[in-house]
This record gives C-alpha cells, structure tokens and sequence, in this order.
C-alpha cells in the first residue's frame, strides 16, 4: 500500500485546480481556513519572505491544512486495518510515511523496518531540535462550538394527552396551530388597517413580512412554545425592514404561483372596491395602494387571470388587487418592486424604481381625470 | 502491528533488534515529551478540529503535536524551497540587467515560485496566467471587428 507511485497519484489527485473556482468551494470552513493562513504565514515568515501573495498563501494555507486532513484520513486507515477504531503512534508514522515516499526519506527502500526507527521520526527531531519555537499569533478557543439544543417538550412533559391514538406521548407536542393555520385572521385584520391607518403601505408590506419571520421562526425553532402576536399597529416600522428575512418567508402552497400584483383600473375599483371591501377609503389614496402588496396575497391566492384583463375583484372580504389604467405599467412596476424581500422573481422582471414612487403618484393625481376620459388602455400583464 | 511482524520475520537476529528496538523506544518516547514542551506554530485547536474530520481518534495529545509538527516541517520545507526559487529568479535578474541595487527587493511568494515548490513534493498547483474580459481582448483589431 506504500508504494511512492501510489502516494503520487493520491497527491495528484489532491491538485489544486479546482481551487480558483470558488463557487464550487464550500464555505463552512471559513474559520479554520482563516487561522491557517495566519499560521502558515507565520511559517513563512521564519522562514525568510517578506511578502505574499494573496492566492499564494490561500494555496499553501489550503495545502496545510489537506495535509492534516490526509493524516488523519491515513491514521485512521492503518488503525482500521489492524482491527482498532482509535489510533496510536504507529499510525501516523506509518501515515507520515506514505505521505513522505514522494520526496523520500532515509530507510524508506526498507520494507521491514520498525517504524520507531523510521526515517520520518529522525527528520522530526531534527527539526524540532534546529527550528526556532513560534507560537501561534492568537489564542483560540476549541472549536468546533456545539449549539446546545433543548429537545422538544415531548406530550408526556406538557401534561397533556396526543390528540389522537396513534401518536405516542413521548413526542414533541404540536406547534401552536396559529402558526400553520391558513391567513383569513390576518386578512380580516388587514381590512382593519386599510381602515384605521392609510399610511406607507410600504411599511405594512414589512410588517407583515416581520410577522411571516416570525412566524417561520417560531416554527423552525426547536421546543418553544410560540405566543402568537400579530401585531399590526406595531410603531416601530423601521425596524421592519431588518427584520424581514427573504429566506424566512413561507414557501408557496402547492399549485400556487408567485404572480405579480394586478392593479385594477382607477375608476372602476373605487366603486367596486368601496362596496367590496365596505372601506372609506378616501380617493387621494387609491394611487397610493398600488403598493400595497401584502405577501399573503401572492402566497395564498391562486394564479390570477390575466387574460380576463381589467378587473378582478375577490369578493371575499380580502385586499383587491386593483388594475390601473395608462401609466399602469409604472405602476406595476412600482408594485412589484416594492415587495422587496419574498417575491424575487418578480423584481428581476422589472426595474428598480422606487425613487419614483412620490413623484408618480403626484403625477397621478393630476393626471386622475385624464384616466377617466381614456379609453380602454394597454393592459398590465 | 510492525513491532510484532517484524520479531517474527527476524527470529534469529532477536537480541541486538530487541536492544535497538528499545533505544528506539526510548528515542520516540523522549522526543513525544519533548513535543509538550515545544509549541508548533499550527495551533493545537485546527489540528484537532481537522483529525476530527478526517475521522481520526486518539485522545492522546502528543500525538496531535506529532501531526502538527509534521504539518509545520511539511510547510516550512515547501517555504524553503520556494523562497530559494525566488532568490535564484532575482539573482538572474541580477545577471542579466548588472544592477546591484536589486538585491534590495523584497522576497515574495508568489504562485510561481509556490507551484514549483509544490510540484516537488507531489501537489500539483496551476494558476491562471491573466484574466480577459471578453472574448476579443487581445486579439488584433481586424479579427476583432470581425
């Protein structure tokens, strides 16, 4: 098994080609790859440069540490074959062996030598006895840290029964069905706010993004009990936006399609949708609600049809959408990218306008009567 | 194990290879002590955690000084014979451009040097000459309006 052209080939295949292509390269090891830059910088420092190479150390601190890593995996090996889960000295020497056959060492064309008097240990010592000490620049605590986890408050530990036979106490109980139940609480009280409060619909969006966070969170996270609180008239909007985590929005319902928001026309959606939603919403800020594109609506909803053109209003009591006529693209666009986090796709289909979002409503409201007088528009898809 | 195999392949040789076994004993027993004095710069934290992942098992940690300072000897030859291919290259330039004054240039690693060093201890490094932005970068301007 030690033979050099076998080491070789080991070696080759440990080439580093793959290397400069970092997107492959996982990243979990971020940490000890960084301290083994320092280290080896270190190295080679005493050893007499001045300077590096960024890739250059990258390399040989990669080097360093696929050199452990195949200590290690040679250790192992020799202490699996003799019939042994740990490892003694006498495996790494015999590691440290294979390893060394590619440049060579003293005694290595003798296949029966005892492995205390391997040529390897003799080099060791020398450089142990020749080399100058240099401690590592940092002190390091032991890693890897291990998260503890509280396992999950099992039935038998809440005091209660499993809701039904087949399920056995000693499992976690459920989540708190507010979690996963569907939304229509969240919508009801969503009519509420369109009432009560009309301002920054943009706002709301993060709202309701933070409380879908919390929501993902509160499932996601192991054995605490979630208290539930949606709290829409929450003051402190600015923090929304930091809290508003795209990859902790819900998952789309199977069959379900992120579609971005219709805006029905001006004119026809206030009568419409005064009498649908029975809201008093003042005219001035109808143009302002195109924004309003709660992630409920793309999540929950099914696909919306397009072809039917200019309106579609639920009648269920939910946020419409709401078409808008002449300048609906921009304002679809606006829409769209306004929903800034959960729906993605979307914003790549359009530009970025934001800044254009007072300006055109401004727009808007003067050029209200004009929508009214036009005719059927170029429809939004 | 080695010790065991090799009593029985040298059954008639026993005394002297006993008494040379022992000395070698010694020898690598010693040089283990030895080991918890002298700190290896690669910290004993990263070797730990990359035994770990490797799947090797050994409480003991004079061992895991024992693989540390085989890293650290590995690298520092690889520094070595980089750093004498960096001053070969300067003591060419030297040659060839008769200018004293660049031996004050600071020594480098640098892929080049780092890759040949490499390659003599069998891991096989190529790096990227430059990179080009389009496809036509470089190329004469008639093929280029091509």
């Amino acid at each position: 098994m030690s033979d050099g052209g076998g080491e070789n080939v080991k070696e080759g295949e440990n080439n580093l080609n793959h290397l400069h292509s970092k997107k492959s390269r996982s990243r979990a090891d971020d940490f000890g790859l960084s301290i083994a830059k320092v280290a080896v910088a270190q190295i080679c420092e005493a050893a007499g440069f001045q300077g590096f190479q960024r890739t250059a150390l990258d390399t040989l601190s990669d080097v360093a540490v696929r050199h452990i890593l195949e200590i290690g995996k040679t250790g192992n090996m020799f202490a699996n074959l003799a019939g042994r889960s740990q490892s003694n000295v006498f495996d790494i020497i015999q590691g440290l062996e294979d390893l060394g056959s590619i440049q060579g060492f003293s005694g290595a064309s003798d296949v029966d030598h005892c492995l205390l008097g391997s040529g390897t240990v003799r080099e060791m010592v020398r450089y142990v006895g020749e080399a100058e000490e240099i401690p590592f620049a940092y002190s390091l605590p032991g890693f890897p840290v291990l998260k503890e986890r509280e396992p999950g408050r099992t039935f038998e530990q809440t005091g209660g029964s499993p809701p039904a036979e087949h399920i056995p106490p000693w499992l976690p109980v459920f989540p708190d069905p507010e979690t996963y139940v569907s939304l229509h609480k969240i919508d009801e009280k969503m009519a509420q706010i369109w009432e009560d409060e009309v301002g920054g619909p943009v706002e709301k969006r993060r709202e309701l993004d933070k409380t879908f966070a919390n929501l993902q969170q509160r499932m996601a996270c192991n054995g605490t009990q979630p208290s539930v609180e949606v709290d829409f008239g929450n003051e402190a909007k600015e923090k929304g936006l930091v809290e508003c985590n795209p990859f902790l929005t819900p998952p789309l319902q199977h069959g379900e399609k992120e579609v971005s928001l219709v805006l029905p026309p001006a004119k026809l959606s206030d009568e419409v949708f005064l009498q649908s939603a029975n809201l008093e919403v003042p005219v001035s800020h109808i143009s302002a609600m195109e924004t309003f594109a709660p992630g409920i609506e793309a999540v929950k909803s099914g696909t919306f049809d397009f072809e039917d053109g200019r309106k579609k209003v639920p009648l269920n009591g939910r946020p419409n959408v709401r078409f808008k006529l002449g300048g609906g693209k921009r304002c679809l666009r606006v829409a769209i990218s306004s929903q800034n986090q959960g729906i993605d796709k979307n914003s790549t289909w359009f530009r970025n306008d934001d800044g254009m979002d007072d300006k055109k409503r401004r727009v808007e409201q003067i050029l209200k009567p004009s929508y009214e007088s036009a005719g059927t528009d170029s429809l939004v898809n | 194990m080695n010790a065991t195999s090799q009593q029985q392949g040298q059954g008639q040789q026993q005394h002297p290879n006993i008494e040379g076994r022992h000395d070698d004993d010694a020898a690598l027993s010693e040089f283990l002590a030895s080991l918890m004095d002298y700190t290896p710069t690669i910290p004993d934290e990263l070797v730990e955690h990359y035994l770990a992942k490797s799947g090797f098992q050994c409480p003991d940690v004079r061992l895991v000084r024992l693989v540390a300072v085989a890293t650290q000897k590995f690298i520092a030859d690889v520094a070595t014979d980089a750093l004498q291919q960096c001053k070969a290259r300067q003591s060419a330039v030297i040659k060839d451009k008769r200018e004293k004054q660049q031996k004050d240039k600071r020594l480098i690693l640098t892929m080049e040097d780092l890759s040949r060093a490499l390659h003599e201890h069998g891991v096989n490094v190529k790096h990227q000459e430059y990179f080009a932005d389009s496809p036509s970068a470089g190329l004469d301007p008639v093929s280029r309006d091509e």
